[in-house]
């Protein structure tokens, strides 16, 4: 399984704004994979790009082992004509009913099947959004701030479950968190400033899992990498 | 509910009847008119208790066109603003064409209805619908074309994506929209069946304010305009509150993070 961009370069076509410049990297693996940088570098239009969201950009973009990308973002919204577990339940393919069951309880949603999704709080959509896309048939998921508006602790558990039952799955995420994105993800691409727009760098993650102590130390020097790199 | 927004819609139309009449009125006095020209409260009263038991069932007949050629028009305006959704050459053909066609004083071509199809109730029933499709094409037309990126990007990534789909997510999304146009047509409807009326008819109140025209009685044309004007509150009424009720009906639940 391995995502390559080789000198990828994307400029939005309305004002001519270079947000991709010769951008090349290679992310290999299942596991969590992240794009970090501050807002505005290119973070979502990589991922659209990867996704096949947006065309036009330059460079070359291989997929090994990879048919079916995925790409979930945190405004996305479920139609209100119907509850939650009846939205769920109408696109959770036969045979995922139980995966379904499982998410729900896992990302504390139980009492929250039988209300319109307008109802939610930010957080609770998010993790309602999430689902949909976990039970469905992927090879790389890219979550763009899919977790956004999760409490801290409720957030470790989603992800720690999250690399537990889906080992074989690449997962791309998009996030402003600096802790999540040092803790949980094993190669971080960090896009430049301003003055290096365009770029970007491959960093080292912890990789943190379930049942390993996570190495504080360790922690603090990537978030460290991760800050001097942006 | 529905009785509070029935007396508000009533009470909103005499108000402006009452301002309107008593304007005329004024001016009566002012410039010492005769009844001829303007007729007095007494004369009003008394031509309104003569011509009431007519007026009636005439308004009640411009109604019921009114609402036969609304619905055809919704019908015709969903089912062109469907099929003109789309961003190809077809959906951009019908799009152009409404803006084009709806550009035109379409009352305009009424009497080319009335030579084709003579007096009646069905050049009534096309006219009506004409001068209420086009207003409500182009509403419609820009709830259909306009994409819910945030619902429907899900359905597209997984293959999920039908155009019923489609067409319900947009509907769903702009209910308010929609039902708020589709009681303003109804004041359209209703304009378009009484100038059926006024041209040619043999039927409706429009038909009668034409015959008191010819008898220059002002005095029965204030009891026709008093009698659309309550009936087409009553209507209008009738459908903000339908559209209300199906907002309601689809978010009734308390949001779970404020329970």
């Amino acid at each position: 399984m391995q995502l390559v961009c080789e000198n990828l370069s994307f400029q939005y076509p309305d004002n001519g704004t270079i947000v991709l410049d010769r951008l090349s990297f290679t992310m290999q693996g299942p596991g969590f994979h992240a794009v970090f940088g501050p807002s505005g570098v290119g973070k979502s239009s990589l991922a659209r790009i990867i996704s096949a969201g947006i065309t036009g950009y330059t460079g070359q973009l291989h997929l090994k082992e990879i048919k079916t990308i995925l790409y979930s973002y945190n405004m996305e919204r479920l139609p209100g004509w119907s509850n939650i577990g009846n939205v769920l339940q109408q696109v959770t393919p036969s045979g995922r009913e139980s995966l379904l069951e499982e998410l729900i309880t896992v990302f504390v949603l139980d009492n929250l099947m039988e209300s319109r999704f307008s109802c939610l709080s930010l957080g609770q959509k998010n993790r309602v959004n999430l689902i949909r896309y976990l039970v469905q048939d992927f090879d790389l998921l890219i979550l763009d701030e899919s977790l956004a508006n999760v409490d801290e602790k409720l957030r470790q558990i989603i992800l720690l479950y999250i690399k537990d039952r889906f080992p074989d799955k690449m997962f791309l995420s998009i996030s402003h968190n600096l802790m999540e994105v040092a803790t949980f993800c094993k190669e971080i691409m960090v896009l430049g400033t301003q003055e290096e727009r365009g770029r970007g760098c491959i960093l080292q993650g912890l990789d943190f899992c379930r049942d390993v102590i996570l190495d504080r130390n360790r922690l603090d020097r990537c978030m460290l990498e991760i800050m001097n790199a942006c | 509910m529905l009785v509070r927004r029935f007396v508000r819609r009533i009470a909103q139309f005499l108000i402006v009847y009452g301002v309107g009449l008593a304007s005329l009125l004024g001016l009566k006095y002012v410039l010492t008119l005769s009844n001829y020209v303007v007729p007095d409260i007494s004369l009003i009263l008394e031509t309104a208790k003569d011509v009431i038991a007519d007026y009636i069932p005439a308004v009640f007949s411009t109604l019921s066109v009114t609402i036969l050629g609304q619905v055809i028009s919704i019908i015709l305006a969903f089912s062109v603003g469907i099929a003109g959704r789309k961003s190809s050459w077809l959906g951009s053909f019908i799009r152009v064409t409404a803006y084009n066609i709806q550009a035109y004083p379409i009352v305009a071509l009424a009497p080319i209805i009335f030579i084709l199809l003579g007096d009646g109730f069905l050049s009534r029933l096309l006219i009506a619908s004409m001068i209420c499709y086009f207003p409500l094409l182009l509403s419609v037309l820009g709830v259909m074309a306009a994409p819910v990126r945030d619902i429907e990007h899900f359905y597209q990534a997984t293959g999920r994506m039908t155009w019923q789909l489609e067409v319900k997510i947009r509907a769903f999304e702009n209910l308010s929209k929609l039902t708020t146009v589709i009681s303003g047509s109804a004041t359209l409807a209703m304009a378009g069946t009484i100038v059926a009326e006024f041209i040619a008819a043999n039927a409706g109140i429009g038909y009668s304010i034409r015959t008191a025209l010819y008898q220059s009685d002002l005095a029965k044309i204030f009891v026709a305009l008093f009698l659309i004007g309550i009936i087409i509150s009553l209507y209008q009424g009738l459908l903000e509150s339908i559209g209300t009720w199906i907002i309601q009906k689809t978010s009734t639940e308390l949001p779970s993070h404020a329970q």
